[in-house]
């Protein structure tokens, strides 16, 4: 299988995508510190930030920026690796070798899954470590309501990359059922939407119960993906 | 007689649309057998079905003695294909692109991706990525694809579609050698006849998904398709002296003045000896074989009738 996810990541060209996530964490970072630091999200009548209720510490706009730009990082790269594989007939090459289909599409989206949850988890702990080495020598406007020595911080960290990367999936199937690349990047601004925006104070984005709905629907969403594979035509 | 490939009552339909029935086909180890059929006609389904990645609705395929399932990935192993067009990694090179085939096949052989590269004369392009390629280079270099890992079986559809004359020829003189000195048996579809009729030993001929017919060259070669082609002045006189003076039944009045006599027991130089001697003038006397683009057309104008009556 790690074989299969090393050619995956060489066939489709990953340091183009490698180099792409550099660029997003770099300008997501810049972005957080200049929220945080130069009071680019307060109020120009009070000088508070101008944030939505229950997201008034600093973690709330890291969690949901680096959520947001990674759900939609990854459904661009799994529409790229495996929709457009469908679309362009590179996938009647890939099964026409002697390797199981579902095993070939698992290794599709473990190359994404993985690349993505590394470089997520690494452009969190970048962000949330400028914004400690900031507080050094600035005042953040929001409060730092994160301590990185606790272990806590770490699991809830990984927990939510997991959650984010694996939501794509629920995009992919979407995707796939349409063969359409515009539709799995569409699907993913549409589960933004619907786990991070808030209506009010009503928001499902701090839910304790709602990942690990989210985790199950995204397994689902993956078996159906792939469930199927080995006895349909290709078309 | 053993097969390495034979289909039985293949029968395919999508969508309520029947793309083959009840195909039979029959290819023997070491030979060049020539699908053919006009565009259409279900020569890609059949090959989809073949290679696994279609499922026939009913019938089976054995291939090397095996009934093919959804789970036949090691005859994948054996079998090197073209189906439709190729596709390649547009941005990796040819050379990287072969390289990657041999991983996903489990193909390690040194000198293997330089060797196929050399056979299909794209030693020189190797480098460049394939995004670059012409359509004939990226065809023979779907061909060196299908050959690297030394198959038994090849299965080509249409491989010489975008090629100049000299691209296909080079390409029928590979397909010879790799069958005479590699033994590799290799089914290639086409619509254009005289591309299969130099290089095939058995022809399949398909039309409206229906297997019309299998048959050896040698076969065609005896099946009396050689006739004399004459143009006579008096058809009517020309007609009674074959009849009553050299005996012959075996032959057919095309239009006035042309006759055509299917019965090889008689020399074109004895014909014209005993016309002149019976007085018939003869304009034209030849020799003349009916090639496999007649018989093709006989075929498929047989079976159109067939459809149309239907």
């Amino acid at each position: 299988m790690l074989k299969l996810i090393k050619l995956e990541w060489k066939k489709n060209n990953i340091g183009k995508y490698a180099r792409n996530a550099i660029i997003l964490a770099a300008v997501l970072c810049l972005f957080i510190f200049a929220l945080a630091y130069l009071g680019i999200a307060n109020d120009p009548d009070t000088g508070v930030p101008d944030a939505a209720p229950g997201n008034g510490t600093i973690s709330s706009p890291i969690e949901l920026f680096t959520s947001m730009s990674f759900l939609i990082f990854t459904s661009v790269m799994l529409s790229s690796f495996i929709v457009s594989a469908y679309k362009n007939k590179t996938m009647n090459l890939m099964f026409s070798y002697p390797i199981k289909r579902q095993k070939i599409l698992i290794s599709q989206m473990l190359a994404v899954w993985s690349f993505n949850f590394v470089t997520l988890v690494v452009t969190k702990l970048l962000i949330y470590g400028c914004i400690i080495l900031g507080s050094r020598f600035m005042v953040s406007s929001f409060p730092i309501d994160f301590n990185m020595a606790s272990l806590g911080f770490y699991i809830q960290l990984i927990v939510k990359s997991i959650v984010v990367v694996s939501m794509s999936f629920i995009a992919l199937f979407i995707g796939m059922a349409m063969k359409s690349s515009k539709a799995t990047i569409i699907s993913s601004f549409l589960l933004i939407i619907l786990t991070q925006a808030n209506v009010g104070d009503l928001t499902m984005a701090n839910n304790a119960v709602f990942p690990v709905i989210l985790i199950v629907i995204s397994l689902v969403f993956a078996f159906f993906s792939i469930c199927r594979a080995e006895t349909s035509d290709l078309m | 007689m053993p097969y390495i490939l034979q289909t039985n009552h293949l029968t395919k339909t999508i969508g309520g649309k029947e793309l083959v029935s009840n195909v039979n086909l029959h290819i023997k180890k070491g030979e060049i057998y020539g699908f053919l059929g006009p565009n259409g006609a279900g020569k890609t389904t059949v090959m989809k079905i073949i290679t696994n990645l279609w499922k026939p609705t009913d019938g089976k395929v054995e291939i090397f003695g095996e009934t093919l399932t959804p789970q036949s990935y090691e005859v994948l192993k054996r079998m090197g294909s073209i189906i439709e067009f190729p596709t390649f990694y547009d941005h990796m090179t040819g050379y990287e692109n072969l390289k990657l085939h041999s991983e996903y096949m489990g193909y390690y052989n040194h000198g293997s991706i330089e060797n196929a590269l050399d056979m299909l004369d794209l030693t020189k392009a190797a480098g460049k990525p394939v995004k670059n390629y012409s359509l004939g280079m990226k065809e023979r270099l779907g061909i060196a694809r299908a050959i690297l890992c030394k198959p038994e079986l090849l299965i080509l559809d249409e491989p010489t579609n975008g090629l100049d004359p000299v691209g296909m020829k080079q390409i029928r003189d590979l397909l010879k050698t790799l069958c005479t000195e590699y033994g590799i048996t290799i089914m290639i579809s086409s619509h254009i006849l005289s591309e299969i009729e130099s290089i095939a030993n058995t022809v399949g001929v398909i039309n409206h998904g229906m297997m019309m017919k299998e048959i050896g060259m040698k076969e065609i070669e005896q099946m009396n398709l050689a006739y004399i082609e004459l143009s006579v002045m008096n058809t009517k006189k020309a007609a009674y002296v074959l009849s009553e003076k050299l005996g012959l039944i075996n032959f057919k009045i095309i239009e006035d003045g042309q006759i055509r006599i299917y019965d090889n027991h008689v020399s074109t130089q004895e014909l014209s000896k005993v016309l002149a001697l019976n007085d018939v003038e003869v304009i034209a006397i030849g020799k003349k074989a009916e090639t496999l683009e007649d018989y093709f057309l006989k075929m498929t104008a047989e079976v159109k009738n067939y459809v149309e009556a239907d």
